[in-house]
């Protein structure tokens, strides 16, 4: 991943042996399989998904129709994808704040060596081995219209909680439930870079007679900046891409209103049998991911540049 | 202040797990009536999910560890010599492989399936456990190779050639004297890799699809849940018993589980 | 030395050979391969799972067949998406459709994938076999008849709410409505899932195809908009929501957390096809179930025009390898008297002609049948009164649109806007 700073690639040094006969044949041998694999696999369909993006196919017929960028242009008066890919937008934004605020904030307070940090870690982190179908059906089972907490509030005399349909409250709710099974991931990764804030700095700041917040803004938080960006990627990228979830919690209900653009893109190939219009999605999909990351690595970086200077 | 707060976030971290545990041992009645309490526990539901004819709870733990163990084993025989070759070769044209690799890992999965199902149906590996294996490998391959490059170039390039004084081939040194000091990359791509296909639901469900009759436990789960997923007897037994043994494994293995993540993604 | 670019290559085709090459061993799942084995043949069958419709039901239900015919193995696959309709594109697009699909009417799309059952002498006496024509050939052929708007009612509510008489007419259905919501009722049993669009269509069958009696033809000859010629009750709909005659929160609600809502006696009215009939049958329950037809306009003929679908159309797909095996199980399926039957009753289906022990409740909607003047497709429909694929989810979720906030205006436009973006 483009994440580090420093990219292996860099750092290659050349090893000075003799060249042999048959190092060809091994380098192939060696680099060739997985090669071959991925470009067959990944590459290969990648530019499938473009292709198939300029055809009005239905994924099965005989007859596949080129109509040049008319999937395109579909797409941008399409109300189910733009409402789509707000809600992915707002996911992906509103997720990676949650999960980088609740990470960042909990590895501050489970940080250090203590028998009661390792269990609070582990506690934050389980949900993240539980698949996000699992967590869906959980949480719908519990948040449902006649789940257990509605059951809670119902037999107490109150009003159901529209938990799951209202499109706004379903909305929140599918974001918390994201943030609750991921921020685990992000509160680890943040402990990884604390480990990594130089301790000297920090008390040669604390004999200087910084408080604890001062401590925090001017040396642990530049510090972390790596981190930070390696933490705002990885979420943006993940969230991006939210389809398990929708499908187990709320099934893109009420009434359409939490499908993502993921959850639409195999909808309209599949169900729709529009697999050309689902791939344009596909190809839109990815350049959006890949810029996103791109300008987030790029924005961090200058800022970083920016706090070392 | 700080451990209160904290023991509140343990509270709700593991209620939704309470939940589930409790509920998955009483009748609909019980749970509808008190989902929180305790009363009216019986078996009964979990054996019945565990005979469920729509979901062969065994049979779908097999088959997916046997993905998982497939996939593992396919991913370092392909990764870690590319990522040899690339890490010690000094030519332009292994930056380039570097760089067309690490472009794969932006490429979300949803995004591939479908055309990948032409590929496969092109090559007769549609629908087979050969294609799934192959597909989810080279999902691993972009992350595994870079992380892989970069551990490799931390090793010293001496080693190899005291290998190769000695008259070892470039693939003998590889697995013998370098593979095995890649011991930790390895195993953090294996906890990697096997989180994420044992959680993967839409590439199993798109292909495999039903025709090869095989389910990962989170197809089983999907096709044992999503039709009845109001009828709590059903669901909660169902979860728990996807989940139970995935949970114990974690808590055992939690240190080497978190390291492992955290190693993979700061190193990436 | 040769060039790494060139020894790539070589590299490649040596994997891909070893790819395709190590076919048939090791692994287990390969169905072909088992199918080519001696004599025995293996039909996939690709069904729908219902609460009534369950795997082991189908299971029990080829069984029979089987040992009928030694030769043939019936293989049942469920979905693996949501349903059927989203299923069988998948396996199509991945090559392994299976030999018999059951659910799905033809459409233009699908029509061209499947088995032209026209010189079939058995097929021209199902049921609605000439309605569900496409272009004068029969592609689907069904077990029965679903009865698609029926409004069942707990009768112990209509007593407590001083109702003698079950409404015919939409103002006497909301007058009544209203007098079920002062007696303590949650008058109409509605729900989320595909269960908000479906009931409106339901309901509004009788008097829309009294007013458009070629509504579906119509629609897609750009005669009449979808949307707009709805409005009337997609107002009606909204009037509802506003009233409390319809639970606000009912997008929460499952499929089969309406049916159980109502069969606890917690609302009053439910409408539903004929197939309720068979969940209504095995509920232990304190009221009394009656059912009326959907109601009308003033002025118009009561009752209306039944909604009429096929009950479990079946179609055998062209790419078959099994196509004689296939029309065997199929023709079976339809015409047997012993699976018909079942069929008919695990579902709560009818068929012309075919007599079972019926509930009370199914004697009922047998006559309601008996006395509709026509039966008309509904929605999406099928034959030549066939809308895009896909229409019925796209009503469905613009419906749920009422709930969460959208004019009934708003809703009839996306309808028509959906349908633009398909022509």
């Amino acid at each position: 991943m483009t994440l580090t700073r420093e990219a292996p690639v860099a750092t290659v040094r050349e090893a000075p042996r003799k060249p042999r006969r048959h190092d060809g044949l091994t380098t192939a041998l060696m680099a060739g399989p997985a090669t071959v694999l991925y470009v067959v696999m990944l590459v290969i369909p990648v530019g499938l998904a473009f292709y198939l993006s300029l055809t009005d196919w239905d994924g099965f017929s005989a007859d596949p129709a080129f109509v040049g960028a008319a999937n395109y242009a579909s797409l941008l008066d399409d109300p189910e994808l733009r409402r789509a890919a707000l809600v992915t937008l707002l996911v992906a934004a509103a997720g990676t704040a949650g999960l980088n605020l609740l990470g960042l904030g909990f590895a501050l307070l489970v940080n250090g060596a203590s028998r009661a940090n390792t269990f609070f870690r582990i506690v934050l982190f389980y949900p993240h081995v539980l698949s996000a179908l699992v967590v869906g059906f959980l949480w719908s089972a519990i948040l449902g219209t006649t789940g257990a907490v509605n059951n809670l509030v119902t037999t107490w005399g109150g009003e159901v909680l529209p938990f799951l349909s209202d499109p706004a409250w379903a909305t929140v709710t599918m974001i918390a439930v994201l943030v609750w099974a991921g921020f685990g991931v992000n509160v680890v990764l943040y402990l990884a870079g604390l480990q990594a804030v130089p301790h000297s700095l920090i008390e040669a700041a604390k004999i200087d007679g910084a408080t604890r917040r001062q401590v925090f803004r001017n040396v642990t938080l530049p510090a972390l900046g790596p981190s930070v960006t390696i933490n705002i990627v990885l979420s943006l990228v993940t969230l991006l891409k939210t389809y398990d979830l929708v499908v187990s919690l709320t099934a893109g209900g009420p009434a359409g209103q939490t499908q993502t653009v993921a959850y639409l893109i195999l909808w309209n190939s599949f169900h729709d049998a529009r697999l050309g219009f689902g791939s344009a999605q596909s190809v839109i999909l990815m350049l959006v991911t890949a810029a996103l990351a791109f300008v987030v690595t790029r924005l961090r970086r200058r800022g970083e540049m920016a706090v070392h200077q | 202040m700080r451990k209160t707060f904290l023991w509140a976030t343990v509270a709700f971290m593991l209620i939704p797990l309470y939940v589930l545990t409790v509920n998955a041992f009483k009748g609909q009645q019980e749970i509808l009536g008190n989902p929180f309490g305790l009363d009216g526990l019986t078996l009964e539901p979990l054996g019945r999910a565990l005979t469920n004819p729509q979901f062969d709870v065994v049979k779908g733990y097999a088959v997916t560890l046997l993905f998982v163990v497939a996939v593992n084993v396919l991913s370092v025989l392909l990764a870690a010599p590319a990522a040899y070759t690339i890490a010690r070769s000094p030519k332009r044209r292994f930056r380039v492989l570097m760089l067309f690799f690490l472009a794969g890992t932006f490429i979300p999965g949803q995004v591939l399936v479908i055309p990948v199902v032409y590929v496969l149906k092109t090559l007769g590996l549609m629908g087979t456990i050969r294609g799934f294996v192959l597909f989810e490998t080279t999902l691993t391959l972009p992350f595994s190779i870079f992380l892989y490059a970069g551990y490799i170039a931390t090793i010293p390039a001496v080693l190899d050639q005291a290998a190769a004084v000695d008259g070892a081939g470039r693939l003998r040194t590889f697995w013998q004297i370098v593979f095995p000091l890649m011991r930790p990359a390895v195993a953090t791509m294996v906890i990697l890799n096997t989180f994420s296909v044992w959680n993967d639901f839409v590439n199993p469900q798109i292909i495999l699809g039903p025709g090869s009759g095989l389910y990962t436990v989170t197809t089983g789960v999907y096709a044992a849940v999503s039709q009845y997923s109001t009828d709590y007897t059903v669901v909660f037994p169902t979860l728990l018993l996807a989940i139970a043994p995935l949970l114990v494994f974690f808590v055992l293995m939690q240190r080497h589980i978190i390291s492992g993540l955290t190693a993979g993604a700061t190193k990436g | 030395m040769r060039s790494p670019r060139s020894s790539l290559v070589l590299s490649g085709i040596g994997c891909l050979l070893l790819l395709t090459g190590c076919g048939g061993g090791g692994f287990a799942g390969d169905s072909q391969a088992q199918q080519s084995e001696g004599r025995q043949v293996t039909v996939r069958m690709l069904v729908n799972i219902s609460p009534n419709l369950t795997q082991a039901y189908w299971d029990g239900l080829v069984k029979p067949f089987e040992q009928a015919n030694p030769g043939i193995d019936v293989k049942i696959e469920a979905p693996t998406g949501k349903g059927v309709a989203d299923t069988l594109p998948q396996q199509l697009a991945a090559g392994n459709a299976p030999d018999v699909v059951e659910t799905l009417m033809a459409d233009e799309t699908l029509a061209k994938q499947m088995l032209d059952l026209s010189d079939q002498p058995w097929a021209k006496d199902t049921p609605l076999v000439e309605q569900a024509k496409l272009g004068g050939r029969i592609y689907t052929v069904g077990v029965g008849v679903q009865a698609q708007s029926l409004v069942f009612y707990n009768k112990a509510a209509f007593g407590k709410a001083g109702i003698d008489k079950p409404p015919t007419t939409w103002d006497e259905l909301d007058a009544a409505m209203g007098k079920l919501k002062a007696a303590g009722y949650l008058p109409l049993q509605t729900g989320g899932d595909f269960l908000t669009g479906l009931q409106l269509l339901q309901l509004s069958n009788p008097s829309r195809a009294q007013n458009h009696p070629t509504w579906q033809q119509d629609v897609s000859a750009g005669k009449i908009k979808a949307g707009e010629s709805l409005l009337p009750y997609l107002e009606r709909y909204h009037g509802w929501i506003g009233k409390g005659y319809v639970d606000k929160n009912a997008l929460g609600m499952k499929y089969a957390d309406a049916e159980t809502a109502f069969l606890s006696g917690k609302s009053a009215m439910y409408v539903m096809g004929s197939w309720f009939t068979a969940a209504e049958a095995k509920a232990e329950k304190d009221f009394e179930v009656g059912v009326f037809p959907a109601p009308v306009d003033k002025g118009q003929q009561y009752p209306g025009p039944q909604g009429a679908t096929l009950a479990a159309p079946y179609m055998i797909l062209k790419s078959s390898p099994q196509k004689d095996a296939a029309l065997k199980l199929v023709q079976w399926l339809v015409t047997d008297p012993a699976a018909v039957k079942s069929q008919l009753k695990q579902d709560g289906n009818f068929r012309t002609g075919v007599e079972r022990a019926f509930t009370p409740l199914e004697k009922q909607v047998q006559e309601i049948l008996d006395q509709a003047p026509a039966g008309v497709p509904q929605g999406e429909g099928y034959g030549d009164a066939t809308l895009p694929k896909g229409f019925n989810s796209a009503w469905n979720t613009e419906v749920q649109g009422l709930y969460v906030g959208k004019s009934p205006k708003e809703v009839a436009e996306g309808v028509d806007r959906w349908l633009a973006g398909r022509s």
